[in-house]
């Protein structure tokens, strides 16, 4: 039995009648009166120079009432493309008309004159000195010449002494490395534990393979939208669907010059996000622009096409990696060489790489990442983002390792977890975390252990880890007269953050959850709050919230001790009420009461406060087993069973808790199976969703979900962030269940029908 | 461009209104009657978030000319309650937590009316293909499901 009442309960979320009454208003639901419509005009091509930009037809249309380009954006930052287009889609211009279907007709009208240049789509392409170059002085050395000349280098520094000798020796032996020269590099990251050759020559077993992970889209249902209004004072506002207002608010602010305390940005119910829905550039500053130019609302819409052609999807990757281990299964060394392509822009997540050390004791380890400019638009944030990838690499060779070794899957994983105290590998000391009971979980639950597998049928397992991210917060809630309470606050709800900080504030009110409102404030009112992204929300907010409501305990029993003629030590607040403890008779006031007594006090009203920015987080486990079965004469996969287990500290809702580990699993899923934004020298080739496969209820079966609670000890009652851990396993989880049934290994994702029937087909299988 | 007279029967309200042929019906619900309900999430009959029903149908919203649901009778999201009461397929996503951000939620309330109302027998497996011209990118169905399920159980036990 809990010791709680409300926080450990599935409750319906505070936001349900809004949502399934349509009630909620999106971004795109805001309509403020006058308001016109913006469109942003973008580039025919993936790689062009821009002669120019004739607007003069476009101008004459009925309707319009602006057309901008870089040349109107005051502060000079680089909103629109001038001289050059990097990817296909990439806004030149952007107008505001009337109606939406004139500004749309207006953007065709502008006539943009290109000189189409050379394309690379492909990361490994991009790199070779023959590839188009992108940016300027983007040249870096590989992984071996990088450290052989490193020692060059520093040798050449002591002037004391003569390393001549040794310094040729050394320009000899990078020689020997005549095609690590990166170009198009936008970015390097290199991290080193131990010594991996030493690591290799003790291995009995080592296994060497590339995968390659493709670019894939967030695909949040709504698509970017923003709705600005600049009035003749300077005031900004902006009604934004994002994870982030107060970044946002400082994005404009920075992008554009305008000083924080003139823009207010309203977040509005947001339509998906998975950390794709923090950028600025995307709409919200053209917005602001066209409202500035014509004085009047503007609402600037992306179109699903849109999304995809210029969204800022997860990164797709290529990584090298290499394991050794023992006979009896020790994972002795680890290493990577990562190409993550960025596009256009610097900013995939290539530190991600560091997540093939997965959650195991690999002493020695080594890792090189590079991010690889392409014509494509940049990218961001998807639910953990880099990790899925990384892991995807990481757990498929594993699963190499655990088969040349003759070990079961599930316990070669089990033998090399960490433990409490053990050293993370380039990291600090391990904290405790329910690893094990975590795999174990899902073994148990999917039937692991007596697992059977019919013709074509196999199973995989894959386990992936993530952290969740902490930032500043800051929560107030007021008790009314009537013993309820509210709360108000500056954090957008992302799925259910809103419910967990109303239950905890009722947990410790000891009031009923329903008698909880919750008001999100818009930048201009709210207090300061991190973005919701990071699994930060419960964490960051909920110690927040606690840290409120615990400041409104106080002066409850305070205004309790005045009313009872008791010291505050002799009280305790229980269900809505304030009882001298062990009082015969009982003798109790209750909150409403104390709240309408402290209107009339020197101290004043139940407001309590709440401030937090950072305390340390504790690591999560995802665990996922998975049976399928393979058509080999059409190569589709059929899953016939999914269990997912996650380590999830404290689950202060379960069903919210639950709803997370099934959504973020089938968006795992789909990665592995279904997703890639495809290019080619003309840019994307596949934007909507007919060429681009989302899955729907029919592609798969009810995914089982397993809660493991191993307390975080700085979480909200030990809760740790849900969000992101699901997405990290579940492309290696699928990849080795295919490779079970097939018995060929697929490295290459997505694993479509075509790629299972060619694998089959170089394995000698006549299909 | 020419703007041609349409009667449209929205929740049980007439309205005449002047429209451009152009404007799909879901830019008339949204951007004309101002029922913002009914979301836009592909613009191509592909996402299923502009669900509404159409003489008894479902249909995609963002496929069908304004001008052509002239003398139809079209329920959105916003008309399913009724007396203050939600709906059962309404009630029945908030108990199992059938929606996250709740964007494709419309969408799914009415398309999962729709199938419940022609026919509430069907098996897990049929409603999952029924629904698959919807798509949902937060809950990976599981709970959607469940709440289709239960409503139409209920449907069937009170009708």
């Amino acid at each position: 039995m809990s010791e709680y009442t409300v926080v450990g309960q599935t409750v319906a979320r505070v936001d349900a009648v809004e949502k399934v009454t349509g009630a909620a208003q999106y971004g795109a639901d805001v309509h403020p009166p006058g308001m016109l419509y913006g469109k942003l005009v973008r580039s025919k091509h993936a790689h062009a120079n821009i002669r120019s930009i004739d607007t003069s037809e476009a101008e004459k249309l009925p309707g319009v009432r602006a057309i901008i380009t870089q040349d109107d954006v005051p502060s000079g930052r680089r909103v629109f493309a001038t001289d050059k287009v990097l990817y296909l889609g990439e806004p030149l211009a952007a107008v505001a008309a009337t109606d939406p279907d004139i500004a749309e007709e207006a953007a065709e009208l502008i006539k943009i004159d290109y000189e189409v240049l050379p394309v690379v789509q492909d990361v490994m392409e991009s790199i070779k000195p023959s590839a188009p170059r992108l940016h300027g002085d983007d040249t870096k050395d590989g992984p071996n010449r990088r450290e052989i000349s490193g020692q060059i280098r520093k040798l050449s520094r002591d002037k004391e002494n003569d390393h001549s000798g040794e310094i040729s020796k050394l320009e000899a032996e990078l020689e020997a490395y005549p095609d690590e020269v990166y170009y198009n590099i936008s970015a390097e990251s290199h991290t080193e534990a131990g010594d991996v050759e030493k690591g290799f020559a003790e291995s009995d077993v080592v296994v060497e393979d590339t995968y390659v992970i493709p670019r894939v889209h967030q695909t949040y249902m709504e698509p970017h939208v923003s709705v600005a209004s600049a009035d003749s004072s300077g005031k900004v506002t902006v009604w934004a669907s994002t994870q982030g207002p107060f970044a946002i608010r400082s994005g404009i602010a920075g992008t554009l010059g305008i000083p924080l305390t003139q823009i207010n940005v309203i977040g509005t119910t947001m339509g998906g996000g998975f950390g794709g829905r923090f950028g600025v550039i995307i709409t919200h500053v053209p917005a602001v622009l066209l409202s500035q130019k014509t004085g009047r609302p503007v609402r600037v819409q992306m179109t699903r096409e849109e999304e995809f052609t210029d969204g800022r999807p997860a990164p797709g990757c290529v990584i090298k990696l290499k394991t050794g281990a023992t006979n009896d299964g020790r994972i002795l060394a680890r290493e990577a060489l990562a190409f993550w392509d960025s596009g256009s822009v610097s900013g995939a997540s290539i530190g991600s790489t560091i997540r093939v050390r997965g959650v195991y004791k690999i002493p020695n380890l080594k890792i090189s990442a590079y991010g690889v400019h392409t014509n494509k638009s940049g990218t961001a944030a998807y639910r953990a983002p880099g990790a899925p990838q990384a892991i995807f690499a990481g757990e498929s060779q594993l699963d190499e390792i655990a088969e040349r070794i003759g070990m079961d899957p599930v316990k070669f994983r089990l033998m090399n977890m960490r433990e409490e105290g053990d050293t993370v590998p380039a990291g600090g000391e391990e904290p405790k975390v329910g690893y094990k009971e975590t795999l174990e979980a899902v073994a148990d639950a999917a039937g692991w252990w007596d697992r059977e597998a019919g013709e074509n049928q196999g199973w995989g397992v894959a386990v992936g880890d993530w952290t969740n991210g902490c930032g500043p917060g800051g929560v107030y809630v007021s008790v009314h007269e009537d013993g309820s309470a509210r709360i108000f606050h500056g954090s957008m709800d992302i799925t259910g953050t809103d419910t967990a900080i109303s239950q905890i504030i009722a947990e410790i009110l000891t009031v009923p959850y329903e008698s909880v409102t919750i008001r999100r404030g818009d930048t201009d009112s709210a207090p300061y709050s991190t973005g919701s992204g990071g699994s930060v929300v419960t964490f960051t907010m909920g110690n927040t919230a606690k840290l409120a409501a615990e400041d409104a305990h106080r002066r409850v029993l305070e205004l309790a001790s005045e009313r009872l003629n008791t010291n505050v030590d002799n009280l305790e607040l229980k269900d809505g009420e304030v009882h001298i403890i062990s009082a015969e008779p009982p003798k109790s006031i209750s909150l409403g009461e104390l709240a309408a007594y402290s209107l009339s006090t020197t101290g004043g009203p139940i407001v309590g406060k709440g401030s937090f920015a950072r305390q340390a987080s504790t690591p999560a486990l995802a665990a996922q087993i998975a049976k399928v079965e393979v058509d080999p004469s059409t190569g589709r996969t059929r899953v016939l069973k999914l269990v997912a287990s996650q380590d999830v500290g404290f689950a202060i809702n379960p069903m919210a808790v639950e709803g997370q580990i099934e959504g973020g699993t089938v968006q795992g899923y789909a990665w592995a199976m279904m997703e890639e934004m495809q290019y080619d020298e003309n840019g994307n080739v596949n934007p909507g969703f007919v060429d681009y496969r989302v899955p729907t209820s029919a592609d798969l079966p009810t995914v089982e979900s397993v809660i493991v609670e191993v307390p975080a000890p700085n979480g909200p009652y030990g809760a740790k962030g849900v969000g992101e851990p699901p997405i990290t396993p579940t492309l290696a989880t699928m990849a080795n269940a295919v490779k079970d049934a097939i018995g060929v290994r697929i490295t290459e994702l997505p694993i479509k029908p075509e790629k299972v029937v060619q694998a089959l087909k170089s394995n000698g299988h006549s299909v | 461009m020419a703007k041609l007279p349409v009667s449209l029967t929205i929740n049980g309200d007439e309205h005449d209104l002047l429209i451009e042929p152009r404007k799909t019906l879901l830019a008339v619900l949204r951007d004309t009657i101002g029922l913002t309900g009914t979301k836009e999430g592909c613009s191509t009959g592909d996402c299923g978030a502009c669900t509404v029903i159409v003489d008894g149908k479902a249909v995609t919203s963002c496929m069908v000319l304004g001008v052509t649901a002239s003398g139809k009778e079209i329920t959105t999201i916003e008309g399913l309650a009724s007396d203050g009461e939600l709906h059962p397929v309404q009630q029945a996503f908030i108990n199992t937590g059938g929606y996250q951000c709740g964007f494709c939620t419309p969408g799914f309330i009415m398309a999962s009316k729709a199938l419940i109302d022609e026919n509430p027998d069907r098996t897990e497996e049929e409603f999952r293909h029924a629904l698959g011209g919807n798509i949902c990118r937060c809950t990976g169905y599981t709970k959607i499901l469940e709440a289709v399920l239960k409503a139409a159980e209920e449907i069937r036990t009170t009708t």
